[in-house]
C-alpha cells in the first residue's frame, strides 16, 4: 500500500533482505528465559523478538472466572515502546493487541489439556520486544515453547508462520515492509496432524491462490516444529542429566 | 511439492546452547525406538526424552498414564520429559511442572486469606490450599478443644502473609489440598528466610527438617525443604528447645517476634541460602546431605561472607557436586 | 464481560444429537442462513438488517472535512460499532470483551481495509475538502451471528446512501441540497460480506450459528468474500483444528452464498427505490 518503491522480488529471485521466497528468517528459540515464571521462552524470527512467560496453573486472580471442570486461560499482550524503533509507526491502538491476545487464547484453548487443571488459571504474558513483521506468528511460536517449558500438557506443538503473495509467487515469513505491501495471511497449525488451528487473512485474494498459500503454510509449520523440537530436546536432556546427580549418601525415598 | 529452506544452523541460528552435532543423534535414537521390554528400563543417562505430540507407542498393550493421551491406537506424549514405565503403564514425567501434591507431603505455604473456619494458603499449587481451623494445634496443648471464640481469633494465630509449614492431609473433591499442622514440628515460621526453587529439585526424603550444626553459625542453621519448592532457612534451635525437649515453648508457636539472632547467626543463614540458590540455579536436586556437604566445604575454604563469586561457585559445583560449569 | 450461565447439559446433548442427524433446532439444514430482511429507513443510508432475531441498524452520514496531509486525495470512512447492553445483557457499555473486539475488528477489516468504498471518489478539492463518511452501527438484538448481520446492514446502508452533489468552480465549492439536485450514490468497488461458520467436534460445519449454537460450538470461522470470488478477510482464531481441505470446503460454499446475498441486497435496494422518489423534477 505505502512504500511501493520496495522491490519485493528482484530479477535474481531474491527478496529485499536477500532471502529466497521460501526461506525463513534466521530464527532462534530459547527456553526458560524468565527467572520466576513457571515457563518462559524468547523467540526471535529475523528482527522480531517476543518473550513469553507462563504463570500457573494457579489460583485464578478473579475467582469468579474459575471454571469447575477446566483451567481458564488469560492472555496479556504488550509491546514495549521501543519495539518498532524510533522512527517506526506506533502500534495502532489497543484493539489490535487485544485481538492478538484473543487469537492466542482461542488458539491454545483446544490445544492445552485444560481439563487436567480444573479451577485454575494459566496466565500467558506476551511481550513484543522488537517488531519487524509477524508479531502474531512469532508470539504463537513463543507461547508453544513457554507452555512446553512450564510442563503444561499439550496435544501437540502449535507453530505459526506468515505467508505473502507477490504476483503469483508465495513468500514465507514476511518482514514488516513485505507485510505492508503484500496480500498476506497467518497460519498456525498442529504440525503432527497438519490441521490448521488459526488462519487469518486481511487482504483481498482470489480463492484459487488461497489454497496454495494455506498448504505452503502448513508445510512451513512442520519445518518450524522440527527446529523447535531439537532445541526442546537438547534443553531437556541437560535438565535430565542434572536431575540424575545423586549426592553422596542421600536417602532418596521415591523412585 | 516444494522446498522450504531454513537458514543453515552454522551461520545464523543462535540457539540457546550449542546444539547440532550431539542432538541429531537423539533424533535417530528416537526414530529407531521400539517399545521393547528393555528400552524403558535402560540406565538413567539413556532415558528417552519425548515432547508433546510425539507418539510413544502404537501398541494397544500399554495403558496410558500421566503426561500422555491416546489418539486412535497410539499413546502420545503431552509433555516434555522422560518416559517412565511401570509394568504396562506408560507415563511421561515432565522435567518442569507445577508442584503436584500428594498426601503426606511436607509443604511450606503463605496465608492469603482468613475465611470462615479456615485459612486459604498459597502453597505453590494449582489452586490455593486450605487449612481448616480444626486441623491446627492451638496454644494450650494438643488436647485442647476448639471453642467459638477461637474462630473469632483466627487472625491472631495466623494472619495474611504469615508463612507456615504443614503437611498435606487430604484432597477436596475439586483437587485442592487440605493441610494440617497437628504436630509440634509444624506451624508458623519465623527466624529465617524463604527461598523458592523449582519443585522438581526437592525429592521425597525421610525427613525434610534438617539441622546443620555449628560451626555453621553459633547455633547452627535449620533447613526445611518443602516439597512444593519452598525452602525455609532459619536460625538453628538447640536440642532442648525443639519440640518435645525441655525448653520447648509451646505458647510461643504463634509468636510473630523473631528471636534475637546474632550477626554471625544471620551470616550463617544467608550463606546457606546462597548455597541453595547456587545449586538450584544449576538444576541440581537438593538433599539435606548435599546442602550439608556444601556448607562444610564453605567453612573449610573460609570463604568471605556474602554471595559467592563466580569462581567460588564453579569450585563449589566441581568439588562438591562434581559438575563442570566452566564452559 | 459478564459470564453467561452455561446452557443445560440436556440442551447441549439434544443440539449435538440433532446436528449429528443433520438437523438444527430451528429447522434449518446445516448450510442454510436464517431469513434475511432489510428494512429501509426514511432517510437514505439507514438500513436495519434482520437475520432471524438478530438485528443491526446501520446509518451512514457524510460531512466535509480536511484530508490528511499525506493523502490529499482521499476521503474518510469511519466505522462506529460499539456493542451496548441493548443487544444482549452480556455486553457492558464502555468495556469491550474479547468477542466484541473480534466483531468490531473484523467489521473494520471487512469494510474499510478491503477498500469497498472508493475513497478517492470522496475527494472534493484536493488537499482542502473531502467527504468523511460515518457508518454507525446499532446492535439492536443479539440472537447469534451479529457479525454477518452487521456486515449486511453496513453494505446495504452504504449502497443505499446518497451524498449531496457538489460543484467545484475554481476554489468555490457549492453543495446542492437534495431538493435542488439529485444526490449521488457512493462509488463502491465491491460488496464484501461476512459469512460465519460454526464447528462442532466431528461434525460438518454449520452456517449462520444462533446464539446457542455459538455458545456450544468448538470454534468459528468467518470468511468475508465478494461476488468476484475473492476472499477479503478470513479469520479462524483458534478453535477446533481443521484440515486445509475443510477450510477450502467452507470457502467454496461461501463463494456461492455470497453471490446470493449480494443479489438479495440488490433486490431489496431495487424494491426500495421503486417506492422512493430520489430524482427531483
Amino acid at each position: 500500500m505505502s512504500s511501493s518503491r520496495l522491490e519485493i522480488l528482484n530479477d535474481g529471485g531474491l527478496r529485499h533482505d536477500a532471502r529466497r521466497p521460501y526461506e525463513l528468517r534466521s530464527t532462534s528459540f530459547e527456553l526458560s528465559t524468565h527467572p520466576s515464571a513457571e515457563g518462559s521462552s524468547t523467540v526471535t524470527q529475523g528482527l522480531t523478538t517476543v518473550q513469553v512467560s507462563i504463570f500457573g496453573p494457579r489460583e485464578p486472580r478473579q475467582r469468579s472466572n474459575a471454571s469447575h471442570d477446566r483451567a481458564i486461560l488469560s492472555v496479556e499482550v504488550g509491546v514495549v515502546p521501543w519495539a518498532q524503533g524510533a522512527g517506526g509507526k506506533r502500534v495502532r491502538g489497543d484493539k489490535r493487541l487485544q485481538e492478538i491476545g484473543a487469537s492466542i487464547r482461542q488458539t491454545f484453548e483446544p490445544v492445552i489439556m485444560t481439563h487436567l487443571y480444573p479451577r485454575s488459571e494459566i496466565a500467558i504474558d506476551v511481550q513484543v520486544l522488537s517488531a519487524d513483521g509477524g508479531i502474531l506468528p512469532t508470539s504463537i511460536n513463543a507461547v508453544t515453547l513457554a507452555l512446553i517449558s512450564a510442563g503444561i500438557s499439550l496435544l501437540d506443538y502449535v507453530t505459526s508462520i506468515s505467508i505473502g503473495l507477490h504476483l503469483t509467487q508465495p513468500l514465507l515469513d514476511l518482514s514488516q515492509p513485505e507485510e505492508s505491501d503484500l496480500p498476506n495471511m497467518v497460519v498456525a497449525s498442529l504440525p503432527t496432524s497438519g490441521k490448521i488451528t488459526l488462519a487469518q487473512m486481511e487482504t483481498r485474494l482470489h480463492v484459487d491462490r488461497f489454497e496454495e498459500m494455506l498448504n505452503l503454510g502448513v508445510e512451513a509449520c512442520k519445518v518450524l516444529k522440527n527446529e523447535m523440537e531439537l532445541v526442546v530436546k537438547d534443553k531437556t536432556r541437560k535438565i535430565v542429566d542434572r536431575m540424575e546427580i545423586k549426592s553422596g549418601a542421600a536417602m532418596i525415598v521415591d523412585e | 511439492m516444494f522446498v522450504i529452506k531454513t537458514v543453515p544452523p552454522s551461520s545464523t541460528q543462535t540457539f540457546a546452547d550449542d546444539m547440532p552435532a550431539t542432538h541429531r543423534k537423539h533424533q535417530i535414537e528416537i526414530d529407531a525406538m521400539q517399545v521393547d521390554e528393555d528400552e524403558y528400563g535402560a540406565g538413567p543417562s539413556k532415558r528417552t526424552i519425548v515432547t508433546p505430540g510425539e507418539i510413544i507407542t502404537s501398541s494397544k498393550e500399554y495403558m496410558r498414564g500421566h503426561g500422555t493421551y491416546v489418539e486412535e491406537v497410539n499413546v502420545v506424549s503431552s509433555v516434555t520429559g522422560t518416559i517412565e514405565r511401570v509394568n504396562k503403564l506408560i507415563s511421561v514425567k515432565p522435567v518442569r511442572s507445577k508442584y503436584t501434591p500428594e498426601v503426606g507431603d511436607l509443604v511450606i505455604g503463605r496465608i492469603v486469606e482468613v475465611g470462615p473456619q479456615r485459612w486459604r494458603v498459597d502453597a505453590n499449587g494449582r489452586q490455593d490450599a486450605v487449612l481448616m481451623l480444626s486441623s491446627v494445634n492451638l496454644p494450650g496443648g494438643v488436647q485442647r478443644r476448639k471453642i467459638e471464640s477461637d474462630a473469632l481469633k483466627m487472625r491472631e494465630f495466623l494472619a495474611e502473609g504469615d508463612l507456615l509449614v504443614a503437611e498435606v492431609q487430604a484432597f477436596f473433591g475439586d483437587g485442592a489440598m487440605s493441610l494440617h499442622t497437628r504436630s509440634l514440628k509444624y506451624g508458623k515460621l519465623r527466624n529465617g528466610q524463604l527461598l523458592t526453587v523449582p519443585p522438581q529439585l526437592i525429592r521425597r526424603l525421610k525427613s525434610h527438617f534438617h539441622h546443620i550444626p555449628p560451626p555453621c553459625g553459633p547455633s547452627g542453621v535449620d533447613i526445611i525443604l518443602g516439597l512444593n519448592g519452598f525452602i525455609w532457612v532459619s536460625s538453628g534451635t538447640s536440642q532442648e528447645k525443639r519440640e518435645g525437649g525441655e525448653g520447648f515453648d509451646s505458647e510461643g508457636v504463634y509468636s510473630d517476634k523473631n528471636d534475637d539472632i546474632t550477626p554471625e547467626g544471620r551470616q550463617a543463614i544467608s550463606s546457606v541460602a546462597n548455597l541453595i540458590k547456587v545449586l538450584a540455579d544449576q538444576g541440581i536436586p537438593l538433599t539435606d546431605t548435599l546442602i550439608e556437604e556444601a556448607s562444610n566445604w564453605m567453612n573449610q575454604n573460609q570463604l568471605p561472607i556474602g554471595p559467592l563469586v563466580k569462581n567460588d561457585e564453579q569450585r563449589l559445583l566441581a568439588e562438591v557436586v562434581g559438575v563442570d560449569v566452566t564452559e | 464481560m459478564v459470564r453467561e450461565i452455561d446452557p443445560p447439559t440436556i440442551q447441549k446433548d439434544f443440539l449435538l444429537a440433532a446436528l449429528a442427524e443433520g438437523k438444527r433446532l430451528d429447522g434449518r439444514i446445516p448450510l442454510e442462513q436464517r431469513k434475511v430482511e432489510y428494512i429501509f429507513g426514511e432517510e437514505l443510508g439507514t438500513v436495519e438488517c434482520r437475520l432471524g432475531k438478530t438485528a443491526v441498524l446501520a446509518q451512514v452520514s457524510a460531512s466535509i472535512v480536511k484530508p490528511r496531509d499525506d493523502r490529499p486525495y482521499e476521503g474518510f470512512l469511519l466505522i462506529n460499532s460499539e456493542i451496548g447492553p441493548m443487544a444482549s445483557s452480556v455486553y457492558e457499555s464502555g468495556r469491550s470483551s474479547d468477542s466484541e473486539i473480534l466483531i468490531t475488528r473484523l467489521l473494520e477489516k471487512s469494510i474499510r481495509r478491503t477498500e469497498a468504498i472508493d475513497r478517492e471518489a470522496l475527494c472534493i478539492l484536493a488537499g482542502e475538502k473531502v467527504w468523511q463518511l460515518r457508518l454507525t452501527l446499532h446492535f439492536l438484538s443479539d440472537s447469534g451471528n451479529l457479525l454477518d448481520c452487521a456486515s449486511m446492514a453496513s453494505m446495504a446502508a452504504l449502497r443505499h446512501f446518497r451524498k449531496p452533489e457538489v460543484e467545484v468552480i475554481g476554489d468555490e465549492v457549492i453543495i446542492h441540497s437534495p431538493e435542488e439536485r439529485a444526490p449521488v450514490p457512493l462509488a463502491i468497488h465491491h460488496t464484501p460480506l461476512c459469512l460465519t461458520f460454526a464447528y462442532f467436534e466431528n461434525l460438518p460445519p454449520i452456517l449462520d450459528p444462533t446464539h446457542l449454537e455459538t455458545t456450544l460450538c468448538s470454534g468459528t470461522l468467518t470468511v468475508t468474500m465478494n461476488a468476484q470470488r475473492e476472499i477479503c478477510v478470513l479469520s479462524k482464531a483458534g478453535g477446533t483444528p481443521l484440515a486445509a481441505e475443510e477450510i477450502m470446503g467452507v470457502v467454496t460454499v461461501g463463494v456461492e452464498r455470497v453471490r446470493e446475498m449480494v443479489k438479495g441486497i440488490e433486490e431489496a435496494l431495487d424494491t426500495d427505490k421503486e417506492g422512493r422518489v430520489v430524482e427531483v423534477r
